[in-house]
């Protein structure tokens, strides 16, 4: 399949400390691995087929191969590319990735869940805002307390902000992460739209995914679009560092999940520790932390397609938060929380930070 | 691949024929000129057995085929330890991983990776003598099939000198080996039986202190004594590492201290190697004992683009850096004849130095006995091979360079 990237790798086999390859252990399914494959099939040597294709998607793009790199390969921007040529050549998506495609483009959220009800979770009312607190599709459909959490937080914090309900459509972090940018674009347009007539000047995200998607795709969408982008993005941890004066007493030990997206993605490592250390948590550090974190094994479409080994995964990081001694994780990401508290059952807690700072500012 | 072949091995573990699966085991982290890739062959197939007795049947079934075996850990190494050269099956022992501690020691299946003994031995108060800078990703079997040294080789030694003792298996079945014995399973990567487990000593884990002193290598050579690891960096490859501009050494003590902040972060550093390493550079290993370090340090420092050096007990070793291309790949070999006049040699063999091999007498006696039929990685760690010949054959030219 001419056509394909490809990328120039040292082969040192540092790169198989990849989560899903630790998982799984066959090489086939190591970054090494897919990159000497991809490399055949650019030079015409092999050819791609639905095996090599699984395997692709068998990845969270979680990043730490790029960052244990030696050669500092850019290797995000690969595998996502990968998947984008791949769909355009129509070997992709994946079965499940294609449902929730179909399910996105009828719905305009991945969960099938009805618009009408996107903001069903808050509490209060909201005015016109120059500020949207973007909840995201997995705050708003699966993970309510998250959402209503952030809300109270930031509504007791002084941001004036606005909510937009059915007007909110999923982000496209799913599809990009997947390669299916046609859809990224449908959405980033009708995003655009809505918050443009409604006066947006800055977002915030509770979903780092969100928040990647709209902070780097999005502008490159406008670029090619000749379209101005102007929109202050922030993750809502940024927005908690930066209001919460407060000093809190909780009386409460926890160990912090760096999510991918926002970590070794988007370099927002100590905001949500200083928050944590603010609210008077007992913060103790897993082994893996910051860009070295262990990934919880749900994104990149992984837990879509591929539940086992993104369970499988997630289990080695509750294993990891349950060696620090504590039995409580804070995350700042809705989707790992989801898959962390799904794993870790009754053996642990998982807690987003905006639920944290909500007990800190409330009265 | 053989039917008959396929279907006795199916009935023993999972079977992997997929050929792109298979063009990935024909490598490791070794570079293979496009020129050379012809002696490399794809494997038949990639086995990857869960237990002892799995790993029994599929020997059994290999020696009833005539089919060689070349048993792989991370495939980490530059050596080419487990690139096959002839149509084989490739034994993959990822998936045996197992590992138990007892109260200075770890037995550890072949599959284990250090990273994850070391975190275990922690949790018991202990920690790992000896493991390599790719402790992340390597496993237990493929370093002691090297016989590497890595961190804590200067307190500690190689490899070897942390074994207790390994359970092999060949096709006479499974035996307990140690003392004296280990030399025809240390190094030998796989070519006189498969590393199963390996029992190996752990140390107090006491925390480790660490100073980055800027000096010359020669000083550096009287900074390290009582040390628990040292490692040199040239400037240059300091440079190319971007992480400073001067000779340093990292020096390590085992004890409570401060140490410095740039040492500390040297030492954050240790298990995220090759930093200096890019698409256009490959490193050349060799060895020389401690009395030849500085005379090899000066007679080789103007040959390569920069040096790294990892001091043992009684050896010292040195990786430098070189481009690509012939003339490069010429200063590479060059680099390693140099130590060879100072009583040292190639770091392993592997692939490319079976011909240097110190013991190479005495391991093809061994073979005989064990593996009459050069089933076990053949052609590996003292069976010349065309890349051992080629590289003799450069040595011709040395002087060109």
């Amino acid at each position: 399949m001419d056509g394909l990237i490809s990328m120039n790798c040292i082969k040192c086999g540092l790169c198989n400390i990849c989560p899903v390859f630790r998982a799984e252990k066959l090489e086939s399914l190591s970054p090494r691995g897919k990159i000497i494959i991809l490399n055949e099939i650019k030079i015409g040597r092999m050819k791609l087929d639905a095996r090599i294709v699984k395997d692709i998607y068998k990845c969270s793009v979680c990043g730490i191969c790029s960052i244990v790199c030696p050669a500092n390969l850019d290797l995000v921007k690969f595998w996502e590319e990968t998947r984008k040529e791949l769909v355009e050549k129509k070997i992709a998506p994946l079965s499940v990735h294609r449902k929730v495609r179909d399910i996105t483009y009828r719905d305009f959220n991945p969960y099938g869940g009805e618009q009408q009800k996107r903001s069903d979770w808050l509490e209060f009312k909201v005015e016109k805002s120059r500020t949207l607190y973007f909840a995201g599709c997995t705050a708003s459909f699966k993970a309510h307390s998250i959402a209503r959490s952030t809300a109270n937080a930031l509504k007791k914090l002084g941001v004036e902000f606005t909510v937009l309900g059915p007007q909110e459509y999923c982000c496209g972090s799913p599809f990009m992460r997947t390669g299916q940018r046609d859809i990224s674009k449908m959405l980033f347009t009708k995003n655009l739209r809505v918050w443009q007539r409604e006066g947006i000047e800055e977002i915030i995200t509770s979903c780092p995914g969100c928040y990647k998607t709209i902070k780097e795709d999005y502008p490159k969408f406008a670029e090619e679009a000749r379209i101005e982008f102007s929109f202050e993005v922030k993750h809502v941890s940024t927005v908690f560092a930066e209001l919460m004066n407060r000093e809190g007493k909780l009386d409460l030990a926890a160990t912090y999940h760096d999510p991918c997206h926002l970590g070794r993605h988007m370099g927002v490592y100590e905001d949500p520790r200083e928050v944590i250390r603010r609210a008077g948590v007992k913060l103790v550090e897993m082994e893996r932390n910051r860009k070295f974190a262990l990934c919880c094994g749900a994104g990149g479409g992984l837990r879509t397609q591929f539940r086992e080994i993104a369970m499988a995964i997630a289990e080695e990081r509750i294993r990891e938060a349950l060696e620090t001694g504590t039995n409580v994780i804070i995350t700042s990401c809705p989707f790992c929380e989801y898959n962390l508290s799904r794993v870790g059952g009754n053996r642990i807690r998982v807690l987003d930070l905006s639920e944290i700072v909500e007990r800190i500012v409330s009265p | 691949m053989d039917g008959a072949l396929h279907s006795a091995l199916s009935r023993v573990c999972k079977v992997e024929t997929h050929p792109a699966v298979l063009w990935i085991y024909r490598y490791d982290f070794l570079t293979i000129p496009k020129q050379l890739s012809r002696f490399v062959k794809t494997p038949i197939c990639v086995v990857q057995p869960r237990n002892d007795e799995e790993v029994i049947e599929i020997l059994e079934i290999a020696e009833r085929f005539e089919v060689p075996i070349v048993p792989r850990g991370s495939g980490t190494s530059g050596y080419g330890g487990c690139v096959p050269l002839e149509n084989s099956i490739v034994l993959d022992m990822k998936l045996m991983a197992n590992f138990s501690f007892q109260n200075d020691s770890v037995i550890a299946d072949s599959g284990a990776v250090w990273q994850e003994l070391e975190r275990a031995a922690k949790r018991h108060g202990r920690s790992l003598r000896v493991y390599p800078s790719s402790a992340t990703v390597s496993t237990v079997g493929g370093w002691i099939a090297q016989n590497g040294y890595g961190i804590g080789s200067l307190k500690y030694g190689s490899v070897m000198e942390n074994v207790e003792w390994l359970e092999v298996a060949d096709f006479r079945g499974i035996k307990r080996v140690d003392g004296e014995r280990l030399k025809y399973y240390v190094g030998a990567y796989g070519t006189t039986g498969i590393i199963l487990r390996a029992c190996i000593k752990l140390r107090d884990d006491s925390p480790i202190r660490s100073e980055a002193l800027e000096c010359s290598f020669e000083e550096a050579i009287n900074k390290i004594e009582g040390a628990y690891h040292a490692n040199f960096k040239d400037k240059r490859h300091l440079a190319l590492e971007k992480l400073g501009e001067k000779d340093t050494l990292l020096v390590c003590y085992e004890g409570e201290g401060d140490g410095s902040e740039f040492g500390k972060r040297f030492w954050e550093r240790r298990l995220y190697p090759l930093r200096a390493l890019t698409t256009e550079r490959i490193y050349s290993e060799a060895i020389v004992p401690h009395e030849s370090a500085s005379e090899f340090y000066e007679r080789t420092k103007e040959l390569s683009m920069g040096v790294e050096v990892v001091f043992s007990r009684d050896q010292v070793i040195f990786l430098g850096l070189f481009g690509r291309g012939l003339r490069q790949y010429l200063k590479a070999l060059k680099f390693v004849k140099i130590a060879e006049e100072l009583g040292g040699g190639p770091y392993s063999s592997g692939l490319l130095f079976p011909h240097k091999c110190r013991i190479e007498r005495e391991l093809r006696e061994y073979k005989e006995k064990v593996d009459p039929k050069n089933l076990l990685n053949p052609k590996k760690a003292f069976f010349e091979n065309p890349f051992s010949r080629i590289l003799k054959l450069g040595e011709r030219f040395l002087w060109m360079v």
